[in-house]
């Protein structure tokens, strides 16, 4: 047999036994709202608003479900956030509804915001299945311990980027 | 596993008929190529073996069936156009479903890279190594695909039915083919196969195309070919008689 055809014969054998496919998903799937906490000071005698990024201690964070026979929220059994110290929190929005309503404790003050947002699907491929992306479109939230909201990034997706600034 | 077992067993009993054929044909008459000064030498019919016994073993995943036609210029260039249908349907362990049937074009060229020496009997066997572009256009269906909130509850899997796609590649090819009886030739080929036309983020790729295989990135394909080749009837002459010329033009 002539040699450069034994050559081709084997490097195709390791080629073909390299091949070999894998049916895992391997791309992330994690779709989270990213919220940052600031702390806005502000100077009386130079009358300037300095911002300054904050850690909250003992923050508690659940979901809450609109009850629509009673018309009354009612939390979600799983709680996101328990009795922690965060700088930033990363929140699911509801794939099968326009918006998401989440309780937040900061001790023994309470807050609750809801974020109005457009739901998206995502398809990533047979084996991973899809993604439901969202859209930001308002942000609403009593104003017992947060000051303020703003929103930086209307896109909710897998980057985990910032969605929203809140103010103290 | 099972696809490697069969792709080596494949090549194994592609080599072994391979050297029996070449054992056979040491003491009989041989084949002169033909006329190397002769554009057009006829042209090979191929069906592919390996892709009909490859979906036959496999799981029932995906199936194959592919011809060619190669005409032979000068018996070193092989302009070749190879066809055939493919489907596949697939169940993933979500139990989400990918159903597709379709048909697919190659058209190439391929070099036959044997160079043979002064001394060297007159073989019609290649070495070949060559290009083709592939194309499909297919409909196909993606079924059942989960999408569940894990925290706020639900799931509404989603169809996605009558999708078209249109695909276009390249393959480097690379393979031997060998004449095991008169006019008959076996051989295989491997190929490395790219796609040009590429999936847009978000769009309900297919997992398989016809022709190309898992829509993956890049694939490997093996074909297993049994062709019959019909043109110009080739010349036979003795063993000795080419060793008398040899011999001769050595003196000279």
């Amino acid at each position: 047999m002539n040699k450069s055809i034994f050559i081709v014969f084997i490097m195709s054998i390791l080629l073909i036994v390299s091949c070999a496919t894998d049916d895992s998903c391997t791309q992330t799937k994690y779709v989270t709202f990213t919220a940052d906490f600031f702390h806005i000071y502000h100077n009386d005698t130079t009358k300037i608003n300095t911002i300054y990024a904050m850690s909250i201690d003992s923050l508690t964070i659940q979901g809450l479900r609109l009850d629509t026979l009673t018309g009354r929220y009612t939390p979600v059994d799983s709680i996101l956030y328990n009795n922690s110290l965060e700088s930033k929190v990363s929140l699911p929005l509801n794939n099968f509804s326009t918006h998401s309503t989440f309780r937040l404790k900061f001790k023994t003050i309470s807050d609750t915001m809801t974020i109005y947002h457009t739901n998206m699907n995502d398809y990533l491929s047979l084996e991973c299945g899809c993604v439901i992306l969202h859209k930001i479109d308002t942000v609403t939230i009593t104003r017992h311990f947060i000051d303020s909201v703003r929103i930086t990034n209307h896109d909710v997706n897998t980057i985990n980027a910032e969605n929203i600034r809140l103010y103290k | 596993m099972q696809r490697i077992f069969v792709y080596i067993s494949s090549i194994l009993l592609c080599l072994l008929l391979t050297t029996v054929s070449a054992q056979k044909k040491k003491n009989k008459p041989i084949v002169v190529p033909p006329d190397s000064t002769v554009w057009l030498n006829g042209f090979t019919v191929q069906a592919d073996i390996g892709s009909l016994v490859t979906s036959t073993l496999m799981s029932g995943d995906t199936y194959s069936s592919e011809a060619a036609i190669q005409m032979d210029l000068k018996h070193r260039i092989f302009p070749t156009l190879e066809f055939g249908v493919a489907g596949a349907n697939k169940l993933t362990t979500d139990n989400s479903g990918f159903k597709t049937n379709g048909t697919f074009e190659r058209v190439g060229v391929d070099f036959n890279l044997r160079k043979r020496k002064i001394d060297s009997k007159p073989t019609n066997n290649l070495f070949i190594a060559g290009l083709r572009i592939g194309m499909s256009h297919f409909k196909y269906n993606v079924t059942n695909v989960p999408n569940t909130d894990d925290y706020w509850g639900g799931s509404v899997p989603l169809n996605y039915m009558n999708q078209t796609s249109s695909k276009i590649w390249y393959e480097i090819v690379v393979g031997v083919q060998v004449e095991i009886i008169k006019n008959v030739f076996m051989g295989w080929t491997v190929r490395n196969k790219n796609l040009i036309s590429q999936d847009i983020t978000g769009a309900i790729a297919p997992w398989y195309i016809p022709g190309y295989g898992q829509n993956n990135g890049a694939n490997w394909g093996f074909n297993y070919t049994l062709g019959y080749h019909f043109g110009p009837k080739n010349k036979y002459i003795k063993n000795k008689k080419i060793l008398l010329n040899q011999k001769q033009l050595n003196k000279q």
